[in-house]
C-alpha cells in the first residue's frame, strides 16, 4: 500500500487539507470522500496543503476537477499550496493554474481567501 | 588628426560599444518581445527619430504583422499590414519608404527620410523595421545605416533565437504531456488489471480522465449484453432518462463525433450540459461504450492526440469493465454447478442404497443421468407388512424442474408406505397431489408394484409408464404389464386406477425402464427401440439380473456413442429357483 494520508485541520476558520505521500488512482477515492464530506457539511473554503505530497497522478487532479464547480457554487473555493516542483508540474502540464489558485504557502492562501470575503 | 575625424572616431567607437552591449544583452533573452522593443528604442535614442515600427514576417500566410510601434498612432498592434510594393526588396538592406505599398504609407505620417530595413537572417527574411526619418530632418549617415544594419542583424538572429526556444519550449511541453499521458494509461492499466469492482474501476476512470483532460462533464454509457446503461457521470446538470440512454448509444457510430447545434433538438441533454465531444468504443468490433465529454476548462479545443488517448484510456477501462462481467457470470455459474452438484448428492442419497435384498428374487436397478441431476426415479422399499415395494418413474422434461419433483413423488411414496391402502388407492392419493402440486405440463409416468414373496405374486399399477416386459421361462414371448391408468398429474383421478396380479415363477424374468432406454438415438437419428432391447433381453436371458442390466446399459451406449439425451434407469427382477 501506498502511504496516501489525509489530514484536516482547521485555521484562521478556514478548512485545510494536509496531503502525504502518493496521491494516484487508487488513492484518489480518499481525496474525493474527504472534499465530499466537506462540501456537505458547506465548509467550503478550502485550502489543500500539498506539502508532504511526493508523487500526483490524473486521477488525483480529476478529483479536484469534479468538485471544483461544487464548492464555488456555494460560494467557496479551493486554493492549492506548498506543492513542490515535481507536483506542480503535474498541475502545470494539464492546465490548472487557469482554473485554480495554486500558492507558496498557507498565509497566501488565508490572505486571499480574507480578501475575497 | 582633426575634429570632424575626432568626431567621427569617437561615434563609431560609442557605436561599437552599444552594438557590443545589445549583443550581450541579446544573447541572454529568449524573449522575443523585449527583443523587439530593444531594438526600437535604442535606435530611436541613439538616431533621435520619433516614429518606429517592427513587423513580423509570416511566410505561410505571405503577410506581416505589426509587433510594436511608437510614434505612429494610426497602426494597430497584431494587425496585418501590406507593405513591400516590391518582392525583391525582400533581398536588399534597407529600402526608402517611398518604395512601400501605398496602403501602408499614408498610415506612416510622414515617408521623408524614411527607410525600411530588412530583418533577416542569412537567406532568411524574418521581418521589416520602419525608421522614420531624424527629428532634424538630416539624411542618415553611411557610419549609421551600417549601424541600424549591424543592429538590425544582432536582433534578427536574437529574435530567431526566442522564436526557437519558445518552439522548443512548446514541443518540450508537449512531449511531456505525452509522457504523462503514458504514465497514466501504464498506472491505470496497471491499477484496473488489480480491479474486480465495477464502480471503483468507473470511478478512476471518471477521475483520471477529469485530470488528465481538464474537464469538469463527463459520462460514460456501457452496454452489458442487452442492457444499456449509465455506469458513471460527473457535472452533468441534466441527468437523461433510460430512453435517451439508449437513443444516444444506439445511434452514436462513428469513433469520435463533435457536437454542434444539430444535437440541441435530437438530443437535448447532450447540448445542454455542454458535452463537446461523443466517442464511440468496441471491442471485437461491437459497440460496447459510449463516452461524452465536455468542453475543456481552459476552453481550448480538442486535438485528434486527446482523442487518441481518450480512446486509449476508455479502451483499457471498458475491458477491465467487460471482465468484471464476465467474472460475475463466471462465478454464477460456478456456484450454479457447486449447488447442482450438491443436488445431485442429495439426489442419489433418496434412491436405495443399498438396495434391498428382496426374498426369493434376483434384483438389480440403476439410474444414469444424462445431466448433473435427472427425473428419473426408482424405488425398493420394505413395507411394515414385511413385503417390498418396487417402483420406476419418469417425470417430463429434464434438470432441476424434473429432478424436483421426483423428489417430490419420492418423499409422498414413503409417506404412504406404512399407510395400510390399497395400491390402487395409493396411486390415486400420489396423482391428485402431483396433479395439484405441479404445473399442467408436468407429469410423471409411473409404475409399481407389491411383490409378496410368500405368494410370488406382484401385484401392480401401471400409471402410463412404458409398459414392463415379463419374460416367461420356456417362452420367448413377451408379456406387457400395463394395467393401471392415467400418467400421474395429467388431470384429477376421475377413474380409480386398476390393479392386477401377476405370478413370478422361478427364472420369470421382469424389465422395467424408461424411455431412456428406447428412446436412445444413434447418430443417424434412430431410436434403439424395443426390438433391439427384447433381442439384448433374450440373449443375455440365463445370466443374472446384475449382469442384463450391464449388458442393456452398454449395448444401449455403444448404439448411442456414448451420448445420453435422457436420464436411463433399469430395474430387473428375476424369480429365483425355490432350493435358491
Amino acid at each position: 500500500m501506498k502511504n496516501f494520508k489525509i489530514d484536516h485541520r482547521t485555521k484562521s476558520g478556514l478548512e485545510v487539507l494536509d496531503l502525504y505521500g502518493e496521491l494516484d488512482a487508487h488513492t484518489a477515492s480518499q481525496l474525493e470522500d474527504s472534499l465530499k464530506r466537506l462540501i456537505n457539511n458547506q465548509k467550503c473554503n478550502i485550502i489543500v496543503n500539498f506539502s508532504e505530497l511526493d508523487y500526483i497522478a490524473s486521477a488525483g487532479l480529476g478529483v479536484f476537477m469534479a468538485y471544483i464547480e461544487d464548492v464555488r457554487g456555494i460560494g467557496g473555493d479551493i486554493k492549492l499550496t506548498n506543492m513542490n516542483d515535481k507536483v506542480y508540474n503535474v498541475f502545470d502540464l494539464l492546465g490548472f493554474p487557469t482554473l485554480y489558485d495554486i500558492l507558496e504557502n498557507e498565509s497566501e492562501a488565508v490572505e486571499k481567501f480574507l480578501n475575497e470575503n | 588628426m582633426d575634429q570632424s575625424d575626432k568626431n567621427s572616431e569617437l561615434e563609431s567607437k560609442f557605436e561599437l560599444k552599444t552594438v557590443l552591449e545589445t549583443s550581450r544583452i541579446l544573447v541572454e533573452s529568449r524573449n522575443s518581445e523585449f527583443i523587439i522593443n530593444n531594438l526600437l528604442l535604442i535606435l530611436m535614442g541613439r538616431l533621435l527619430v520619433p516614429r518606429a515600427a517592427i513587423f513580423i514576417y509570416d511566410s505561410r500566410t505571405n503577410s506581416y504583422t505589426l509587433k510594436k510601434s511608437k510614434g505612429l498612432p494610426k497602426l494597430e498592434e497584431e494587425k496585418q499590414y501590406k507593405i513591400l510594393g516590391k518582392e525583391e526588396c525582400k533581398e536588399v538592406a534597407y529600402f526608402i519608404a517611398e518604395k512601400a505599398d501605398a496602403s501602408i504609407k499614408k498610415l506612416l505620417v510622414d515617408v521623408g527620410n524614411s527607410l525600411f530595413f530588412n530583418l533577416r537572417t542569412n537567406n532568411n527574411h524574418h521581418g521589416i523595421l520602419f525608421l522614420g526619418g531624424k527629428a532634424n530632418k538630416e539624411a542618415f549617415q553611411e557610419h549609421e545605416l551600417e549601424f541600424i544594419e549591424g543592429l538590425c542583424i544582432i536582433s534578427t538572429a536574437a529574435l530567431v533565437n526566442s522564436q526557437l526556444f519558445t518552439e522548443l519550449t512548446n514541443t518540450y511541453r508537449n512531449l511531456d504531456r505525452r509522457i504523462h499521458e503514458l504514465n497514466t494509461l501504464f498506472d491505470l492499466s496497471k491499477e484496473f488489471n488489480l480491479l474486480v469492482d465495477r464502480e471503483k474501476i468507473s470511478r478512476i476512470f471518471k477521475f483520471a480522465l477529469l485530470g488528465q483532460l481538464f474537464i469538469r462533464t463527463f459520462f460514460l454509457i456501457y452496454k452489458n449484453q442487452d442492457e444499456i446503461s449509465l455506469l458513471t457521470s460527473s457535472g452533468l446538470k441534466k441527468q437523461p432518462d433510460p430512453s435517451q440512454i439508449e437513443h444516444i448509444f444506439k445511434t452514436t457510430e462513428d469513433d469520435v463525433i463533435e457536437v454542434d447545434e444539430r444535437f440541441a433538438n435530437d438530443y437535448p441533454w447532450i447540448y445542454e450540459n455542454n458535452i463537446a465531444a461523443l466517442i464511440s468504443i468496441s471491442v471485437q468490433n461491437e459497440k460496447v461504450a459510449i463516452i461524452g465529454v465536455g468542453e475543456r476548462a481552459n476552453k481550448v479545443p480538442y486535438t485528434e492526440t486527446d482523442f487518441n488517448f481518450l480512446k486509449s484510456l476508455a479502451n483499457l477501462a471498458v475491458i477491465s469493465i467487460q471482465k468484471t462481467y464476465f467474472l460475475e457470470e463466471r462465478i454464477d455459474k460456478e456456484r450454479m454447478e457447486e449447488e447442482l452438484s450438491i443436488a445431485k448428492s442429495i439426489q442419489e442419497g433418496l434412491l436405495p442404497d443399498p438396495i434391498p435384498e428382496v426374498n426369493g428374487v434376483d434384483l438389480a436397478a440403476r439410474t444414469i443421468s444424462s445431466r448433473e441431476v435427472g427425473g428419473d426415479y426408482f424405488d425398493v422399499a420394505r413395507t411394515p407388512d414385511g413385503n417390498t415395494i418396487l417402483a420406476i418413474a419418469d417425470v417430463t422434461g429434464k434438470g432441476v424442474p424434473a429432478a424436483l419433483l421426483m423428489a417430490n413423488l419420492q418423499s409422498m411414496l414413503h409417506v404412504l408406505l406404512p399407510v395400510d391402502i390399497t395400491l390402487s388407492e395409493a396411486t390415486e392419493r400420489i396423482n391428485n397431489l402431483i396433479y395439484k402440486n405441479t404445473p399442467s405440463d408436468k407429469f410423471i409416468t409411473f409404475f409399481w408394484g407389491k411383490y409378496l414373496s410368500t405368494h410370488k405374486i406382484l401385484r401392480y399399477v401401471n400409471a402410463g409408464h412404458n409398459p414392463p416386459l415379463l419374460l416367461r421361462k420356456n417362452s420367448d414371448r413377451f408379456e406387457e404389464l400395463s394395467v393401471g391408468g392415467l400418467l400421474l398429474g395429467a388431470i384429477e383421478t376421475m377413474a380409480p386406477y386398476e390393479q392386477a396380479d401377476v405370478q413370478l415363477n422361478p427364472n420369470d424374468l421382469l424389465i422395467s425402464y424408461t424411455d431412456g432406454v428406447n428412446e436412445a438415438m444413434n447418430n443417424e437419428e434412430e431410436e434403439f427401440g424395443t426390438t433391439r432391447l427384447k433381442k439384448c433381453i433374450l440373449k443375455n436371458r440365463d445370466k443374472s439380473s446384475e449382469e442384463i442390466l450391464d449388458a442393456i446399459v452398454q449395448e444401449v451406449l455403444a448404439f448411442s456413442n456414448q451420448k445420453l439425451f435422457d436420464d436411463l434407469t433399469l430395474l430387473i427382477i428375476r424369480a429365483k429357483e425355490l432350493s435358491d
